[in-house]
């Protein structure tokens, strides 16, 4: 049931695998980075020699205007690179994250509803839209950077070589240094990165935790205390994160430290080789061009090594995000991803054989049950809360697939839903029938508004059916929003319709007339599973099943 | 324009109350420029220098210059550098969280002021989800948009100023050129890239909701195999987001090279000119060298602008949430006080209520009177109005018609200390803080007493249970009081509750989530407890789990509606 493969994902081995997909983008994006950076050579060499040509060797400007233009040129072609970069991987970042959200969404829903019910919605939406945009910065910047920052630096080093081997050797002296420096930095800025993290979402936990209870704070009149309490706490969190900052900044400041240092060594190396005080190796051919040059390239040096720490955040915040995606996609799959093998019968609507239900965490549930439905039958389950009534009908409806045993359905019919508490969607009445059926013209669903009693309703609707509902727009109580699920009932035509607790908690009127609907359903030939405890639904039934000690059993009517 | 200045008006002004902790952040990384020019600069002129007295030296001219003055120059300023940027991080690191303080400070002082509607408004989940990331927004603004341009145009200053000593003309050409740099990376980018980046928190809101629809219907989706025509709605809006993103992408990509193409041509220009001036032996070889540095590296204090500024729009949708949250919170606070040590009786007249947005009102046309001291019980199912009755009688909401009277004073025209020194309500929602038993405790009574502590939790059955925690009183009870259970976390409420010394007093579904045994000590505890007091019990039904101590009236809500009921 569930591949082994997506069960090892860990943080680094889903991002790798995501860089693989936009592998030649993401490539052409270093590749573009380099050449802009193999530019930036040119301008800082050629200006360099031109310096030289003007000072020492007294040439007009206008003989050198064929170097001027070489400049111009050079400065139009980095932006033109720079462009390169930049789109390519702005276009494999997008693409990514894209795939990278399909993934995502294709798991939850192969989780099943029985898995994202006892999930909070807000944090999985939270990391199916957020945490995937956090991949951003790490595709876009930071991984194209890092292939950039073992190529530039050898590019520079080799003109440097060719300039003065002296330079070249200090710079190669300080290359083994880089990676130390860069783990430095690594380390460095994921302590800093974990550590603010940590401590700013503990900090964010306790600001929003005050606000959740402001109900409670303001009973107690207690407002301006917890006021207080919410400044002293950030600011006693400045405090302690200040210690901390002390050394996790440092990383950036010897990386200052070092491009500086560059400088200053090659300035001073220069000056004096080029005064005549040093008389060693190259240094006796050093003339103002070479030297500037090298001046000029010492900093590109480490200039890409300093991007790469500028973008190393998004590196920690990236794994951050995908640990909790990879968190989700190694969950086992509840749903069957297989199609539904027919019944034996044709006249039945559902067949259970031994079947069984267990989580991975709980262990066995229910089972091994036997249980055939006909067509046309109006079932009822019952049972004390925690019996596994509700498991039942999850397994009926195929939002879990059993773990042993067979479960047979009628391929490809819809059946209809319906809970205690009917899900809005956040959109307009039509967004919510279509719900039930996508293709359902305005005739029909005014027609199914009115059988679930909606009518009256909506002429008090200002724009009728494209009216908003839910939280953007017009609250609906209780009933009404049971009123507008039992339009998606008969909206879908649906011949097998399962019903979970579809009156508790609700007012008498309402639990009236869904009591009536389901007659009428009833009546229509419709097949009915309903899991309830409500004694008028159980009489009006065919047959009762109950869960008594864990067994199923058949209630004589 | 002016629309957004004032969205962000009030923003910036608590900004400027750190005005001082602003300027000398913004003064460091101007050092740190500086310094970073300094020793370019300086180390040009010096190597040109040295190349040319080591010239006229080879040629047997004599030459001299002096070594130590820039030798000691270059080192000093590297090691500038390196200080001021190590000094700069920690400084602004330090005013942004300061600023993080005031800024939370202030959005919390106006969410104490929401009244029961705005704080479980169906839109709550909304606001609630964003606040923390719109808070932390504004306070990037600091250091993303308000130092780094200043820092850019002190910077232009000093380095025109600097480079007119030898070359005014030069100079000019460059603080124009700056200038227009600097127009392009803040204020071009800002209004190319605003309605984009706007749009990107509008499309993330967007996305964020079909994802939580998919999730949350996701049995109806599945059950009516509309699973792909979901899926399709939300690839439609994904797409539309990514096409903005690359939109904004593309032109924040063509300013870097706008940014890019203007400071390389710069460098040309000057030199250009400077070689001319230099030919006329105007200036001297190291001086030409040493302008054409610091021209080249000037382009730093640009670089990372226009990547800020081209989101500015985002930044402006969190100041929008922000201020619809802050706004029209500021009406005048109720001030009617009740007197003290009079018994409260409550009356009810023609109370309806109706949530804006909602087409039925939640309460119609209620009417009730309990006499002071007397106890009540009001049932019904959830959803019926318990919830919104309770909030109305406790003043924490108006109703629509009709008013709830305590103590012959509408509750709605309670102030704040008043309803909080005579009411007390065990909300149906609980809500404990993460901290310790003993701190959730003392919300009620800062004063109370270990002692005092002990007495009320043996009246709700919970001292057996916090004596042989490990850590007693101080135990922690987690986010939400995640770390008890239901029942648990109830009782702890109850208990709170039991510090205070309310005449009047509401309790929805006192007995949820506890067994029988406990549900009659609770009882006993409470009996006694609300000896005198004014008292109404809301309970989804009446059974042996709601064992309701000395309830002389009945009152049945349904849909709103209230009915007398006979007492059994």
């Amino acid at each position: 049931m569930v591949t082994e493969d997506t069960l090892s994902l860990t943080p680094r081995s889903w991002l790798q695998a995501l860089a693989k997909g936009e592998r030649k983008r993401l490539l052409g994006s270093a590749l573009c980075g380099v050449l802009a950076g193999s530019q930036t050579i040119v301008v800082v060499v050629g200006l360099a020699w031109l310096i030289d040509q003007l000072v020492v060797d007294h040439r007009s400007p206008i003989s050198l205007l064929s170097i001027f233009s070489l400049l111009l040129g050079s400065v139009l072609l980095r932006a033109a690179f720079q462009w390169g970069h930049e789109t390519l991987s702005l276009e494999a970042s997008l693409r990514i994250r894209q795939r990278a959200r399909a993934q995502l969404l294709d798991k939850l829903s192969a989780l099943g509803p029985v898995w994202l019910t006892s999930q909070h919605s807000g944090s999985l939406a939270n990391q199916a839209v957020e945490h995937i945009d956090v991949l951003e910065g790490y595709f876009a910047r930071f991984y194209p950077q890092l292939r950039i920052t073992f190529c530039l630096p050898l590019l520079i080093l080799a003109v440097a070589g060719w300039l003065d081997y002296l330079v070249a050797l200090f710079l190669l002296l300080s290359a083994p240094l880089i990676p130390l420096f860069m783990a430095l930095v690594g380390m460095g800025a994921e302590r800093l990165n974990h550590d603010q993290f940590v401590a700013v979402s503990r900090l964010s936990a306790h600001f929003i935790d005050r606000v959740r209870g402001m109900t409670t704070l303001q009973l107690f009149g207690c407002t301006s205390a917890a006021q207080q309490d919410v400044w002293y706490a950030t600011d006693g969190y400045r405090r302690l994160s200040m210690r901390t900052l002390r050394l996790a900044f440092l990383s950036s400041a010897v990386l200052e430290f070092f491009s500086s240092v560059a400088i200053a060594v090659v300035a001073m190396y220069v000056g004096f080789g080029l005064l005549g005080y040093i008389e060693y190796g190259p240094s006796t051919a050093l003339t103002l061009f070479s030297g500037l040059a090298v001046l000029l390239l010492a900093p590109e040096f480490f200039q890409p090594l300093r991007t790469l720490s500028q973008h190393y955040h998004d590196r920690a915040a990236a794994l951050g995000a995908a640990e909790s995606v990879v968190n989700i996609l190694n969950q086992p799959s509840l749903v069957s991803r297989h199609h539904y093998m027919a019944p034996r019968s044709d006249r039945s609507a559902i067949e259970l054989k031994a079947a069984c239900v267990a989580y991975p965490s709980r262990g066995q549930v229910i089972g091994p049950i036997d249980l055939t439905i006909q067509q046309g039958e109006v079932v009822v389950l019952s049972g004390a809360s925690g019996s596994g009534k509700s498991t039942l009908l999850a397994l009926l409806a195929g939002f879990i697939a059993p773990s042993a045993g067979k479960y047979r359905r009628q391929e490809s019919s819809r059946y209809a839903w319906l809970d205690q508490q009917p899900c809005l969607l956040h959109g307009s009445l039509i967004d919510n029938l279509r719900l039930a059926a996508p293709e359902a013209s305005c005739e029909e669903m005014f027609a199914a508004l009115h059988r679930a009693g909606f009518g009256p309703l909506l002429t008090q609707l200002p724009e009728g059916l494209d009216t908003l509902i839910g939280e953007r727009g017009v609250g609906l109580s209780g009933g009404q929003a049971q009123r507008l699920a039992l339009a998606r009932v008969y909206l879908s035509n649906a011949p097998l319709v399962l019903l979970d607790e579809p009156t508790a908690g609700l007012d008498q009127e309402t639990e009236q007339f869904v009591m009536t609907a389901l007659l009428e359903l009833a009546q229509e030939g419709r097949t009915l599973v309903i899991a309830t405890h409500h004694p008028a639904v159980i009489a009006a039934a065919q047959r009762h099943l109950a869960f008594e000690q864990g067994e199923l059993v058949e209630v004589a009517s | 324009m002016m629309a957004i200045y004032r969205d962000f008006r009030p923003w910036l002004l608590l900004l400027v109350r750190r005005r001082r902790r602003f300027l000398v952040g913004a003064l460091l990384v101007w050092v740190t420029l500086i310094a970073g020019l300094a020793l370019l600069g300086l180390s040009g002129w010096f190597i040109t220098a040295s190349a040319l007295t080591g010239i006229a030296l080879a040629l047997g001219i004599p030459a001299r210059l002096d070594v130590y003055v820039p030798g000691g120059g270059i080192r000093f300023f590297a090691l500038m550098r390196t200080v001021a940027r190590y000094v700069e991080r920690l400084y602004n690191h330090n005013t942004v969280l300061t600023l993080l303080a005031d800024l939370r400070y202030r959005v919390f002082g106006h969410l104490t002021r929401f009244d029961d509607a705005r704080l479980h408004g169906e839109r709550a989940s909304d606001w609630l989800s964003r606040l923390t990331a719109d808070i932390d927004t504004l306070d990037n603004f600091y250091l993303r948009l308000l130092v780094p341009p200043l820092v850019a145009l002190l910077g232009v200053v000093a380095v025109s100023l600097f480079v007119a000593i030898w070359l005014p003309g030069i100079a000019l050409l460059m603080a124009v050129t700056l200038g227009l740099l600097w127009l392009v990376a803040t204020l071009l980018a800002a209004a190319w890239g605003f309605s984009h980046s706007y749009q990107q928190v509008v499309d993330q809101q967007s996305l964020r909701r079909l994802v939580v629809d998919q999730v949350q219907a996701s049995a109806e989706l599945m059950s009516y195999q509309t699973t792909q025509w979901h899926r399709t709605m939300i690839a439609t809006q994904e797409q539309q987001a990514f096409n903005n993103q690359r939109r904004l992408g593309r032109k924040a990509a063509f300013i870097n090279c706008l940014v890019s193409v203007i400071s390389g041509l710069m460098v040309v220009t000057v030199v250009w000119f400077a070689s001319l001036v230099f030919n006329q032996q105007l200036v001297t070889g190291p001086v030409l060298v040493m302008v054409a540095l610091i021209v080249l590296g000037v382009n730093e204090a640009f670089i990372a602008l226009p990547a800020s500024f081209i989101k500015l729009g985002a930044s402006y949708a969190a100041v929008r949430r922000l201020n619809a949250l802050t706004i029209d919170s500021s009406s005048a606070a109720p001030v009617v006080m009740l007197t003290e040590d009079v018994d409260l009786s409550i009356q009810v007249n023609q109370l309806s209520l109706r949530y804006s947005q909602t087409l039925e009102p939640a309460l119609r046309c209620i009417n009730f009177q309990l006499p002071a001291g007397k106890r009540a019980v009001i049932t019904g199912s959830s959803g019926a109005g318990k919830s919104s009755l309770a909030s109305v009688l406790m003043g924490r909401l108006k109703a629509t018609q009709g008013e709830a009277v305590v103590g012959g004073v509408p509750t709605w025209h309670l102030s704040v200390e008043s309803r909080a020194n005579h009411f007390a309500m065990l909300t149906q929602q609980v809500d404990l803080f993460d901290a310790s038993i003993a701190e959730n405790l003392r919300i009620a009574n800062p004063t109370a007493s270990d002692e005092k502590l002990w007495e009320v939790l043996k009246a709700v059955a919970l001292d057996g249970w916090v004596e042989q925690l490990p850590k007693g009183l101080t135990t922690a009870v987690g986010e939400k009081g995640q770390q008890l259970s239901g029942g648990q976390g109830r009782r702890v409420a109850l208990a709170r509750l039991m510090l205070c010394s309310p005449q009047v007093v509401i309790l929805d579904e006192p007995f949820a989530g506890v067994d029988a045994a406990t549900a009659n000590h609770l009882a006993a505890s409470l009996d006694q407890w609300l000896l005198n007091r004014t008292v109404i019990f809301f309970v989804h039904q009446f059974s042996s789990l709601n064992p309701l101590p000395g309830v002389e009236y009945h009152w049945h809500l349904d849909a709103g509606k209230l009915s007398q009921c006979a007492l059994k």
